[in-house]
């Protein structure tokens, strides 16, 4: 029945296009893994536009929250492998396996592609008693307990940063108070529930601009252009280097066994939906590094990724189970 | 000047303006459907107007935003299902008024309070925006927990009937929030190893289950009966009713605006607490209340409507969301390239001018909108309920399944629906349930928040609230309910031996 | 306020839809005795909820759940207690006031909804839904039903389908093929 509709229907469609029976010959799905006006969000929804230009189709793009991200996982991962449905995610999934969240990761999908790159910035209330990193590492150590640091549950971009520190510092004494998210979590900073919140850059750079919050250190090896002043982390400290670049990411995925033609389509298409001004531009001033990698190269960025980040995080005793359970090698080995 | 041309600019320009009206024309509908929710209609408009202006694509967002608020109360009036949750409380009044006929009036009452409230919150948007932000910032997570017991404290205003049933009602709301992943340490609550548990219960498929297909559900012992013909020749409400209710609705409204500022909560919150300050400060209302009091309906939709001006502040003053809508505006201004944040108020004033334009524009519309039309919702209403109650539960499951796309909810919704239905059979108030399921998070996380900065140390922790000034206004509050509260307590507990008493 | 008059109250606000005040309606106390058993199971599993990344302690996601179930173990406790003694309404009975058939059959209908939803999909299982619900309570002719039930239908999937863009299961409608096919039409064959 559903073949003979669908045959009608495409014969109909013949004699009124040219041809539709290449893909995509319907509406695609994309889900998105967290809530509307999250970062994720407004990354796909300005992103998709764009990419559905150069596909020719549609992407009809739905929010689809809970359990972190497990359940749009989960989902998309159960569904036909026909490139109709698209997972629109962040970095979590990588860490749901050590921290007990679910079964799978991005291994069970292909990646269409890695749009940018996230750079994480240490912030701290106008008020803190530090005006840097190193003054506040030394505020730490002789206040011990007395700092509040945010985070956002564990795996959360903070809790790596707080494991970054700690292998490079030594342990510190400070408080963590959880939020469900950095946007929370600044809030609290401004109003001085916590004191210094790792945050991604983009979430904190008007607050920093409008003397909101003072940064700290750019988590990274150069200082970032957006915040030519702020200081960046490797100027006082070396070790850290090890470690970064690091950062929070996103992507489009769909699950394996996508047939290659479709893959390379979408592939394709959200590679030039990357490359767009208006998006370019938006990216820039979230302070977020525009990637549009795909295929071989987004493969070896997520295994890389997720080595340093799930042995980081199991140095650090944040992890449920091992890395060495799920065959995630320790980096360099 | 400037600020006032562009102030204008919505009013100057009649394809802005076409759009706001559409806007709200449209948010009246989504509001008034279960299911369909403002913030769902938002999210979508960001793609529908990528290739847009900012200006079109911001006025048609608030024109959606303000109508949807306001829509929210139509079916909580006329079926007893408010669209949305911040309606829950405008039924509890305005459902009892339809059943008399009365559902012109209530519905006329509920949109010039509507206007009023929607005022309020926008004139302290346009001209103490920077004040209440800076307010907002100062709650610390033990004031959101107190401010989360003070609305658990209205599970007493919200039970009619067993105050004991109220108290189960609002606590099994609050377990029903906590089921899923903590989404503070992941921990499992109450998921029982099922997966389809993880992600939670979405509070927006429990509200439609208890008060759309239960509601549905009992219509089924009415099927054959006529529905109530309804009076609506006189809709706009005298103007010695406005001002009788004046001084109320200028403290509702500050309600709202208050609680709408408050990152984290929105007019949902806001619109129980008004109800319940109502409830307090009404000496003698006409009817009981529950019963088709004219103070039930001005509270709550005052708040509701103050509180779209409140969530505005925030967002303007410091790019932080006042509630879920303004949060996707928020990224609908970055997609059109510009940085909402502190900034925005010095780099681009053109901007908070035009919403604020935009947001009193919107406001005319929803009361235009609001007076007329209301023959085609009533005819709704008077549809044979053979054909209303299955169409009420079809939309029931749609709009269950459209909150989160998850077939999940959609069980959920049904069982929900089902247990309310025997819930109401047995007199178990069904309002604490969703009060409890809403402030639920509130009250966890901020609890756990405020107890971890003290490091578990709860004399440290009651050392806090003592010393802060705004922890010991919230607490001497909730104190004082408490004590309010007692006498109510002791009528339930009376009441209860007059059953044992008619028994022996 | 002793009795409540059924007429005024049949289940608007949040009121008792019938019932006397002093008189326990049929299947009353198995409700009670479902929510007493009910709220002990969740405050059982309630102490079991472990902090995965930490003790147990006030700030454990294990504290307000155990307070709450806590809470409701209590008040199903005490409303068990008052139902007890209560006399039972002899005037009522539970199939003709609390389920009548039609409730029942209703309840049917959409436990059978929720099963067959994802296999035939949203458009052909509320179709069913309608039709057979409506021919039943309004008892007219199959013209009227049909026309009425998928009429309405039509506009509740356009709202939600086209416009909300709420992907519902297809199930075995082509939907999204459909929608393709119109789509190109509109667009005057411009697809490439």
């Amino acid at each position: 029945m559903k073949r003979i509709l669908v045959g009608a229907l495409g014969a109909l469609a013949l004699t009124a296009t040219a041809a539709i029976a290449e893909y995509p010959e319907k509406e695609i799905q994309g889900i998105i893994q967290w809530g509307a006006g999250g970062s994720t969000d407004t990354v796909m929804r300005s992103v998709t536009p764009h990419a559905e230009e150069a596909l020719g189709g549609t992407v009809v793009m739905q929010n689809m929250t809970g359990a972190v991200g497990a359940i749009a996982l989960n989902h998309v991962a159960g569904s036909a492998a026909d490139g109709y449905t698209l997972l629109m995610g962040a970095e979590n999934p990588m860490l749901y396996k050590i921290m007990g969240l679910g079964d799978k990761d991005y291994g069970e999908f292909i990646p269409i592609s890695i749009l940018a790159r996230g750079t994480p910035i240490l912030v701290a209330n106008p008020d803190a008693p530090f005006n840097d990193y190193a003054e506040m590492i030394a505020h730490i150590k002789e206040n011990p307990g007395e700092v509040k640091f945010g985070s956002t549950g564990p795996g959360g971009l903070p809790s790596v940063i707080n494991a970054m520190i700690g292998a490079v510092e030594g342990e510190l004494d400070v408080t963590s108070v959880p939020y469900d998210g950095d946007g929370p979590a600044l809030t609290g900073l401004q109003g001085g529930a916590i004191d210094v919140m790792p945050a991604v850059l983009g979430a904190a750079i008007e607050g920093i601009r409008a003397g909101n919050m003072k940064p700290l250190a750019v988590m990274d090896v150069a200082a970032n252009e957006q915040l030519p002043d702020a200081p960046y982390v490797t100027q006082f400290n070396e070790a850290y280097s090890t470690y970064l670049p690091w950062g929070p990411f996103f992507g489009v995925f769909v699950p394996k066994g996508t047939p290659d033609d479709v893959v390379a389509k979408l592939a394709d298409a959200y590679a030039a939906g990357a490359q767009h001004p208006d998006f370019v531009q938006l990216m820039n001033d979230r302070g977020f590094t525009l990637m549009g990698i795909s295929g071989e190269e987004a493969d070896a960025f997520l295994t890389k990724w997720q080595q340093g980040t799930a042995w980081l995080l199991q140095d650090a005793g944040l992890t449920k189970a091992s890395p060495e359970e799920f065959g995630i090698a320790r980096p360099g080995e | 000047m400037t600020a006032l041309m562009d102030f204008l600019t919505v009013v100057t320009q009649p394809d802005l303006l076409l759009l706001v009206g559409l806007g709200t024309f449209a948010g009246v509908y989504v509001g008034a459907i279960p299911g369909l929710s403002v913030t769902m209609a938002v999210s979508i408009l960001i793609s529908f107007t990528f290739a847009w202006d900012v200006y079109p694509a911001i006025s048609l967002m608030i024109g959606i935003y303000m109508g949807g608020v306001y829509g929210g109360s139509r079916t909580a009036i006329l079926l007893n299902i408010p669209g949305a949750p911040s309606a829950i409380a405008t039924a509890l009044d305005g459902f009892p008024m339809a059943k008399r006929g009365e559902a012109g009036t209530a519905i006329g009452v509920t949109t010039v309070m509507s206007f009023i409230g929607g005022f309020l919150g926008i004139g302290v948007l346009a001209l103490a925006a920077p004040l209440v932000s800076d307010f907002a910032l100062k709650f610390q997570p033990r004031d959101y927990m107190l401010l989360a017991i003070l609305g658990i404290l209205l599970v007493g205003s919200l039970s009619q009937g067993s105050l004991v049933k109220g108290i189960f009602a609002g606590a099994l709301g609050i377990a029903i929030g906590a089921v899923g992943r903590d989404p503070l340490t992941f921990a499992e609550r109450f998921t029982f190893n099922f997966q389809i548990l993880e992600g939670g219960i979405s509070f927006i498929a429990v509200m439609i289950g208890m008060f759309g297909v239960s509601e549905a559900l009992l219509q089924l012992h009415h099927v054959d009966k006529d529905a109530v013909r309804q009076k609506i020749s006189r809709i706009v409400p005298s103007l010695s009713t406005v001002k009788k209710h004046l001084p109320l609705s200028l403290q509702t409204s500050a309600i709202g605006v208050t609680i709408g500022a408050l990152p984290g909560t929105g007019g949902d919150i806001a619109a129980l607490m008004a109800y319940d300050h109502a409830k307090r400060v009404t000496k003698n209302p006409e009817r009981p209340f529950g019963d088709g009091a004219m103070e039930g309906l001005v509270a709550p939709e005052t708040a509701n409507n103050a509180a779209v001006g409140g969530a505005f502040i925030p967002m303007m003053t410091l790019g932080i969301p006042g509630d879920a809508v303004t949060a996707i505006m928020i990224g609908a201004l970055f997609i059109h390239g510009l940085n909402p944040g502190p900034m925005l108020m010095i780099d681009q004033p053109d901007m908070f001018w035009f919403i604020v334009g935009c947001l009193v524009m919107a406001n005319c519309f929803m009361l235009l909108f609001g007076l007329t039309g209301i023959k085609l919702f009533t005819k709704i209403v008077e549809m044979p309920r053979s054909v209303l109650i299955p169409l009420i539960m079809l939309l029931s499951i749609v709009g269950a399944y459209a909150v989160n796309n998850a077939i999940a909810d959609v069980y959920w919704m049904l069982g929900f629906g089902i247990f309310g239905y025997f819930m109401r059979h047995y007199g178990y108030p069904l309002g604490p349930v969703i009060l409890g399921v809403i402030l639920s998070r509130l009250l966890d996380d901020n609890w756990r928040r405020a107890i971890i900065s003290e490091r578990e140390d709860l004399g440290a922790f009651f050392a806090g609230i003592l010393t802060s000034p705004l922890s010991l206004v919230l607490f001497v509050a909730v104190i004082l309910i408490f004590v309010s509260q007692t006498p109510i307590w002791g009528r339930a507990k009376s009441q209860l031996f007059k059953r044992r008493d008619a028994q022996s | 306020m002793q009795h409540i008059d059924p007429e005024h109250h049949d289940g608007t606000s949040d009121a008792t839809p019938g019932g006397e005040l002093d008189k326990r309606r049929p299947g009353e106390l198995a409700f009670a005795a479902f929510l007493l058993l009910a709220s002990l199971g969740l405050l059982w599993s309630a102490f079991g909820i472990e902090n995965p990344f930490g003790p147990n302690g006030l700030s454990s996601p294990r504290s307000i759940p155990v307070a709450t179930t806590l809470a409701m173990a209590v008040a199903a406790a005490i409303v068990f207690l008052t139902t007890v003694r209560l006399p039972l309404d002899n005037a009522e009975s539970f199939a003709k006031d609390i389920l009548p058939g039609v409730v029942l059959l209703f309840v049917v209908f959409l436990v059978a909804y929720g099963l067959l939803l994802r296999p035939l999909g949203f458009l052909p299982t509320s179709a069913l839904f309608l039709v057979a619900s409506i021919k039943i309570l309004a008892k007219r002719g199959w013209l009227w039903t049909l026309g009425v039930s998928l009429g309405s239908l039509l506009v509740i999937w356009l709202i939600f389908r086209i416009v909300f863009t709420v992907l519902m299961p297809a199930g075995i409608v082509p939907e999204a093929e459909f929608i393709q096919f119109f789509r190109g039409l509109s667009s005057g064959g411009a697809e490439q």
